[in-house]
């Protein structure tokens, strides 16, 4: 077998679109359902801590962008930082949660628009761990050798299924925790990096050590979706709630006017299971200590896709009993400024904590999104090195 | 799962037995949700017969588990005392736990003689043959293990399934009064049982052997509920 080569992270771009939005603007920016104020609002955003958010809207909720356009933004801000220029790009990987059109895949938009290639595309869709799925497969080509570089890009643009119009759509529409949650948690966003197999000449890199991706849809039921309007439907007791495929997906209904009016459109989380979803990702550390992966007291920086405030009660007290606490001062986040940007958020967080300038040499950076979708968790190890001039490499 | 108001450390094997057995728990509670009768109570489709089903299988492993429990005490040497005493007070608070489950019965429509015949499942004949063998073997300390997962499992079920228990069926805690017991004492029991784990007797193997032990009752516990009334 041929031996594995590295893969760093040598540059990476962040692209937030129009003016941040505050708590005090949120709905007026979104649009007001039926004219009137939300009732659930004030306790989500109080639930989430975000104070200031972007959307890709102007004030009546027209796209000021699409969602390929954002990716499109990232990645130039990313290559604007590297030292290679786009033409060199021998990969694409595009992540996202929604594309622009339901086909093709996104990757072909976004490189249409940046107008390289012709070149490899990977476009992955899921929900926040989407973008670890698109960087995995690019750090595999770079480490076999198949490729040189790549730019991984993770693109959200969640404010279409978040205004106004989608709820007023829905006829006899009983707004609930399920059906609103995410409505004042996503917003738009996307970030960039530009993988390569070697550390940067001039400046910091990150080693990917490892990504570990495990899955647990077989054991969870739906816990965040969009496509029904009764995530219970899909459940594992499938056989036992099977009355007709008549209104399962969105696509199955006459016209997709039928589903919009149906609540199928609707962004969806199921509340019952967040706790789960902790869980699952407390495990999945559990397993990587236990493996002899990652030591808690290694970690000088911990970059999660989730509020430190979702970690709480016993299962906190469990990990600091079992020396498994990452200590609340190493978290690093930028979820409450720039908002929660779906699986465009762990490169967004990434990119600000490279550019904090806080970054030293041989530290570790210990990276983990959990996804609640149907609990597809990430989990990744970066070590900083210095720039090649630097005579170590 | 619960731990004490007051600031407890442990050494760094503990730790590690003590990471091993949360993911032994961790995974013990995804598969419960597999369990049909459980599955029901999460979802509030639970009927007061499933309930009358789940006291009914219940007794019988309270039962048992009060016999291998004192018989573990007396297996422990004197060099073992702090588990000793850790056991036979537990011995002590659980003995008569029985008697909370036949109220409870009675109190949902269940008739005492039924639930007082009633036998043991398939999976309750495996979890209890195989808790009184190691009971009987010298200085079971893997028993930690076992009790992780029950009394884990105790807990959890006051903290989340007493709850819907009173909802789905529309009864106060006087029905769940078996339930409810084992949220607020088990609590106690965790407590001392982390403490155990790091107790200068628990060499390198007793904690690979606890750590082994919380997987084979986890195992046989799911067992008992998946057999539930196949006796």
């Amino acid at each position: 077998m041929t031996e594995l080569r590295q893969a760093y992270i040598t540059a990476s771009g962040t692209y937030l679109p129009g003016d941040p939005v505050d708590n005090a603007n949120i709905e007026a920016k979104l649009g007001y359902v039926h004219g009137k104020p939300s009732k659930l609002k004030k306790r989500i955003l109080a639930s989430n801590g975000i104070l200031t958010r972007h959307y890709a809207l102007d004030d009546k909720q027209r796209s000021t962008h699409q969602n390929r356009d954002l990716a499109v933004a990232a990645t130039r801000e990313c290559l604007k930082g590297s030292e290679i220029d786009e033409k060199s790009v021998d990969l694409l990987a595009v992540a996202s949660t929604q594309g622009d059109l339901p086909l093709p895949g996104l990757a072909s938009l976004v490189q249409a628009e940046l107008a390289i290639g012709p070149l490899e595309i990977i476009t992955t869709h899921g929900v926040c761990s989407a973008s670890m799925m698109a960087l995995k497969s690019a750090f595999n080509q770079l480490r076999v050798g198949e490729k040189k570089n790549a730019i991984v890009v993770a693109s959200e643009m969640a404010s279409r299924l978040l205004k106004k119009s989608r709820y007023e759509a829905v006829s006899n529409l009983r707004i609930d925790l399920e059906s609103e949650f995410l409505r004042w948690m996503l917003s738009d966003g996307a970030g960039a990096f530009l993988l390569q197999d070697k550390p940067r000449w001039r400046g910091l890199s990150l080693r990917i050590d490892w990504i570990e991706i495990v899955s647990f849809a077989s054991h969870y039921d739906l816990c965040m979706s969009c496509g029904t309007n009764n995530q219970s439907l899909w459940s594992k007791d499938f056989e036992q709630n099977q009355k007709n495929f008549h209104d399962f997906s969105w696509q199955d209904y006459t016209s997709y006017a039928d589903a919009e009016a149906n609540g199928a459109l609707l962004i969806r989380q199921n509340l019952k299971l967040l706790e789960d979803v902790v869980k699952v990702g407390v495990d999945g550390f559990l397993k990587l200590i236990n493996d002899g992966k990652i030591k808690a007291d290694e970690i000088d920086h911990f970059v999660c896709h989730y509020s430190s405030h979702h970690f709480k009660g016993r299962i906190l007290e469990l990990l600091k009993l079992a020396g498994a606490l990452i200590p609340e001062e190493k978290w690093f986040t930028n979820l409450y400024t720039k908002g929660n940007t779906g699986c465009a958020s762990i490169f967004i967080a990434l990119d600000e904590l490279l550019k904090t300038g806080s970054l030293k040499i041989g530290q570790t950076i210990f990276c983990v999104v959990p996804e609640s979708g149907r609990f597809a968790n990430a989990y990744m190890k970066l070590t900083v090195v210095g720039g090649r001039d630097s005579g170590a490499f | 799962m619960a731990l004490s108001e007051k600031e407890m450390t442990l050494g760094p094997k503990a730790q590690e037995t003590l990471r091993h057995l949360l993911r032994i728990w961790l995974d013990f509670e995804r598969k419960l949700i597999s369990i049909p009768i459980l599955r029901r109570l999460d979802q509030r489709t639970f009927t007061p017969e499933d309930y009358r089903t789940l006291l009914l299988n219940m007794r019988p492993q309270v039962i048992e588990g009060s016999r291998w429990i004192s018989r573990a005490a007396s297996s422990f040497t004197a060099e073992y005392s702090d588990i000793r005493s850790m056991i036979l007070r537990h011995a002590v608070d659980e003995h008569r736990d029985y008697t909370m489950l036949e109220n409870d019965f009675q109190s949902i429509g269940g008739k005492l003689e039924d639930i007082q015949s009633a036998k043991r499942n398939i999976g309750t004949e495996a979890l209890a043959g195989y808790l009184m063998n190691e009971a009987t073997k010298p200085n079971p300390i893997n028993l930690l293990g076992a009790m992780f997962i029950i009394e884990g499992l105790g807990n959890k079920m006051a903290s989340s399934w007493a709850v819907a228990i009173q909802e789905c069926l529309s009864v106060s805690e006087k029905s769940t009064t078996f339930l409810s017991y084992h949220g607020e004492n088990d609590e106690t029991h965790m407590n001392k049982l982390y403490e155990m784990l790091d107790g200068k007797s628990i060499a390198h193997e007793s904690a690979d052997e606890i750590v082994k032990t919380a997987k084979v009752v986890a195992r046989l516990y799911l067992l008992q509920l998946e057999e539930f009334d196949n006796t």
